[in-house]
């Protein structure tokens, strides 16, 4: 029977194709000028076994002399424009996710002489009936084969959408795409966006993200064509022959382009895609991933940023810092933006020059016992060595600065610096928990046994360390407004009771476990004044925040908001020690640069998310009983679903919506609901309620949108279906109707138990 | 001499065709009868109803399914304007639905508001 259960999940998920994907191998070097080095480590997964699947792979601007190739290509189909053998850059290829996975894992990379990054980018999705994938820009592209004028094509390409991007009249702006045309669209004559209609012989990109960018200023095929710009005009072509204002590639069936009228019925081609690097392609059901090895020495620091599921890792950029003179300053450059699955590469934001880190100290044998170690402290577990002045003087300028020793074969590592005497020693702290074998050295014969101490005839030498400024990455939101909604999303009435119920249950002094709790990364976030103690202040806090009363922090900018966290220190947080834990806002972390291949995983939670909505999650292995299972259940899955209603009309002047609940079966105690509203337009007035079950009501005016909402924190009041929330705005300017003024977006529920109910609006 | 003047500008005036800057026809394309349309704040939309009476008309977000704004309406019988606004809609691609005070669709199409 579970076998049987197994194999119709398995057939369900590969018939329904859950979870798609595409996995990244771990960064790496490379030897310059090698060929047929491993390039495998990407797969795709969960894509129906039977499907067809479009698959891109790519060198994202490939050092001179980079190329991949695949050894294996059984069951492959290269697109159009490709081959499957010999060296690529970027090849496109269509097949089964298994053929596609077989090819994947037999991907060779050659490099050239030059060092540097080697960015390799997979992206696949089904293969689109109808459509052609371009793997040089990443945008999508659709023959229409029905003739039409040109003005019209280019308004019907623009009603159209694919794959969540808006369509628009094709427009060439490379060799390559014009060929891509030619080789994919049977018909001659076809539009593309470019005229000259607003003035004539002025050549201008008509549509899409180069809308506007003259290519050409004169009529002939070379006149007036402007440097750097894409022209492909036939001989003696554009003529204006009859008033023609309207180009089309592909003229007569050859491969160049022509003016014509617009009368003209052609076929056109509609382009879907604004970016100019498909690795930024942004299309839904589309998925892709990409490492940035390197070639040879390169210093390189790549990010993994875990925000959990719910929250648009595209909205934020990221850049580079180094920690100099007590200030965090920025390193020059553009900023990063995150990928959809948190990724970020700053290597070319990180500051490569090293600067003094300390100074070395390193021994040989001598004549003269320079050196002194003073028997183990047991208790402090160190050694306390002294190096004779004499040996310092005049040759490290600020003797604290030693910071590392290599003494004989005894020690060689750090050292904590002690103190410094001019005329007597100078004096370092080895910390180890194992003690030196004095007698078993290789030195012993230089090494004398005195009454508490062993004397050394060593010779000192000093060096400066080198090492790279320490760096940070900072996180920035690209925009605010965006920002505080996504905030109102994160900290909502399901937090609030939650925390309530943590600290109901949990005992007046907050010191044992209500259980509404059950996670250290929970007790941080609710505890909100950061004191290393979750207690009714926060929950009054919380319900301040909730209520519109005082925000949990002095500004709405990302780094009063957010959390970044090592991964490594994340998972170990737990219920016990949270306390003892950093917890304040930031979107800046430092990071060390080691090696020449730095990845570091960060963790990102919220001021306030106790619920952990919008929150990485612990890993298993790491947290212990407090499980992701439990915390997944407890937060993140939303099992119940309550209803609400909404409407709106103007009533003697006033714009008024109403809000109505219907919990069904669910015991209510909280409601959120976000109304959006165009302040240009509307004035806000009040919020009336109708409630049940004696709860506190807020309606608080956020600027652009109103909070509204209910929350029963003791008792045994539920809110029940006579729940109504009626907004009243005053129109700025007469209207005469509402259609849009006002939106929902974020809502939110919670019961009895603390469990997150989904609110359904209709 | 001032009579022959005066008839003369009578019959001139008389004689000139009334010039009347034709005015461009609406455009009033039922946005119902047509699948999708790309709309900006305060754009209008037109609709035809079947008889007078009380209507709503209901934006819901493509992606989740979940209704973002209604507005109850007392339409007349024939073509309707209504204006759209856009600026408070954190969606892109949405449904607008027409129903009448039964909740019996009449029109659904999608609209595009970025």
């Amino acid at each position: 029977m579970k076998n049987l259960f197994v194999t119709l999940l398995f057939l369900l998920t590969s018939f329904l194709g859950f979870g798609q994907s595409v996995s990244a191998p771990d960064s790496k070097s490379f030897l310059p000028s090698t060929n047929g080095q491993d390039g495998s480590g990407f797969s795709l997964n969960g894509f129906s076994s039977t499907s067809t699947l479009l698959a891109s792979i790519s060198l994202i601007n490939p050092l001179s002399g980079t190329t991949f190739y695949l050894n294996t290509t059984s069951g492959l189909t290269a697109a159009s424009g490709f081959t499957l053998s010999g060296n690529k850059t970027r090849l496109v290829v269509t097949g089964t996710m298994a053929d596609i996975n077989t090819a994947l894992a037999s991907l060779k990379v050659n490099t050239g002489s030059i060092v540097g990054n080697v960015q390799l980018s997979v992206a696949a999705t089904v293969n689109p009936i109808g459509y052609f994938y371009n793997g040089v820009n990443g945008h999508f592209y659709k023959p229409i084969s029905t003739g039409a004028t040109y003005t019209n094509a280019r308004a019907a390409s623009l009603l159209t959408t694919f794959k969540g991007q808006q369509g628009y009249l094709v427009t060439i702006t490379s060799a390559s795409e014009d060929q891509f045309i030619f080789n994919n669209v049977p018909q001659s004559n076809i539009w593309f966006a470019l005229t000259d209609e607003v003035e004539e012989a002025r050549w201008t990109i008509d549509a899409g993200p180069e809308k506007g960018t003259l290519i050409k200023i004169n009529n002939g095929q070379l006149n007036g064509n402007i440097p750097g710009q894409y022209n492909n005009w036939a001989g003696g072509e554009p003529n204006n022959s009859g008033n023609e204002d309207y180009a089309v590639t592909k003229w007569s069936g050859g491969s160049q382009w022509n003016d014509l009228p617009n009368h003209f019925s052609c076929a056109y081609v509609i382009e879907y895609g604004t970016w100019t690097n498909p690795d930024d392609a942004t299309f839904t059901e589309f998925y892709t991933n990409s490492v940035t090895h390197s070639n040879g020495d390169v210093l390189r620091a790549s990010f993994n940023i875990d925000f959990g599921s719910n929250v648009d890792e595209t909205k934020f950029t990221a850049k580079g810092y180094t920690y100099t003179n007590n200030n965090w300053n920025v390193v020059n450059g553009t900023a990063r933006q995150l990928s959809g699955l948190g990724k970020v590469d700053l290597t070319s934001l990180l500051d490569t020059a090293r600067v003094s880190n300390g100074v070395r100290a390193t021994t040989t044998t001598g004549g003269v016992e320079w050196c002194v170690i003073y028997d183990y402290d047991a208790t402090n577990q160190r050694y306390r060595v002294g190096i004779d002045s004499r040996e310092v003087n005049g040759i490290v300028s600020n003797p604290s600065m030693i910071s590392s020793l290599q003494l004989f074969d005894l020690w060689n590592g750090p050292v904590t610096f002690n103190s410094y005497d001019s005329n007597g020693w100078t004096e370092v702290y080895i910390y180890t928990s194992t003690q030196f074998n004095f007698s078993g050295s290789s030195f012993a014969s230089n090494i004398r046994s005195g009454n508490g101490f062993n004397a050394l005839t060593a010779e000192f030498s000093f060096s400066p360390i080198l090492a790279y400024k320490p760096h940070g990455i900072e996180l920035t939101h690209s925009n605010q407004t965006e920002l505080n909604t996504l905030y109102n999303s994160i900290v909502t009435v399901s937090d609030v009771f939650l925390a309530f119920k943590e600290l109901a249950d949990g005992g007046i002094f907050g010191n044992q476990s209500g259980m509404g709790l059950t996670n250290g990364i929970q007790y941080m976030n609710a505890d909100v004044d950061g004191n290393g103690v979750f207690n009714e202040n926060d929950t009054y806090k919380l319900l301040q925040h909730l209520t519109g009363v005082q925000s949990l922090s002095q500004s709405t900018t990302l780094t009063y908001l957010m959390k970044l966290y090592n991964k490594s220190d994340y998972d170990a947080i737990t219920t016990s020690n949270w306390g003892t834990k950093f917890n304040s806002t930031r979107n800046l972390i430092p990071f060390t640069l080691g090696g020449l291949n730095n990845t570091y995983n960060i963790n990102v939670t919220w001021l306030g998310d106790v619920n952990l909505s919008h929150s990485a999650q612990q890993s298993v292995s790491a947290i212990g009983t407090n499980s992701v299972r439990s915390m997944s259940l407890m937060t993140n899955s939303v099992s119940t679903e309550i209803n609400a209603s909404i409407v709106g009309e103007i009533n003697n002047d006033k714009v008024i919506i109403t809000i109505l609940l219907d919990p069904l079966q669910q015991a209510v105690v909280g409601t959120q609901f976000q109304l959006n509203y165009d302040n240009t337009k509307l004035k806000f007035e009040k919020v009336d309620f109708v409630t049940n079950g004696n709860p506190m009501n807020y309606g608080t005016n956020k600027g652009t949108f109103i909070n509204i909402g209910s929350l029963i924190t003791g008792g045994n009041g539920v809110l029940d279906k006579t729940t109504e929330y009626k907004i009243v705005f005053t129109p700025i300017s007469p209207i005469t109707n509402i259609l849009g003024l006002t939106s929902i977006s974020t809502t939110d529920a919670v019961n009895k138990d603390g469990k997150q109910l989904k609110v359904k609006l209709n | 001499m001032k009579k022959i003047i005066l008839i003369s500008l009578i019959l001139l005036v008389g004689c000139t065709k009334m010039e009347i800057e034709p005015t461009p026809p609406p455009t009033t394309q039922n946005i119902f009868n047509v699948k999708e349309s790309r709309v900006i704040d305060g754009q209008d939309i037109y609709f035809q109803l079947p008889t007078a009476g009380v209507y709503t008309l209901t934006l819901i977000d493509k992606e989740t399914g979940q209704v973002i704004g209604r507005e109850r309406f007392t339409g007349k019988v024939g073509e309707n304007i209504k204006k759209i606004y856009t600026n408070s809609i954190q969606s892109q691609y949405l449904y607008l639905l027409l129903e009448d005070v039964t909740k019996t669709e009449i029109g659904k199409t999608t609209i595009i508001t970025k």
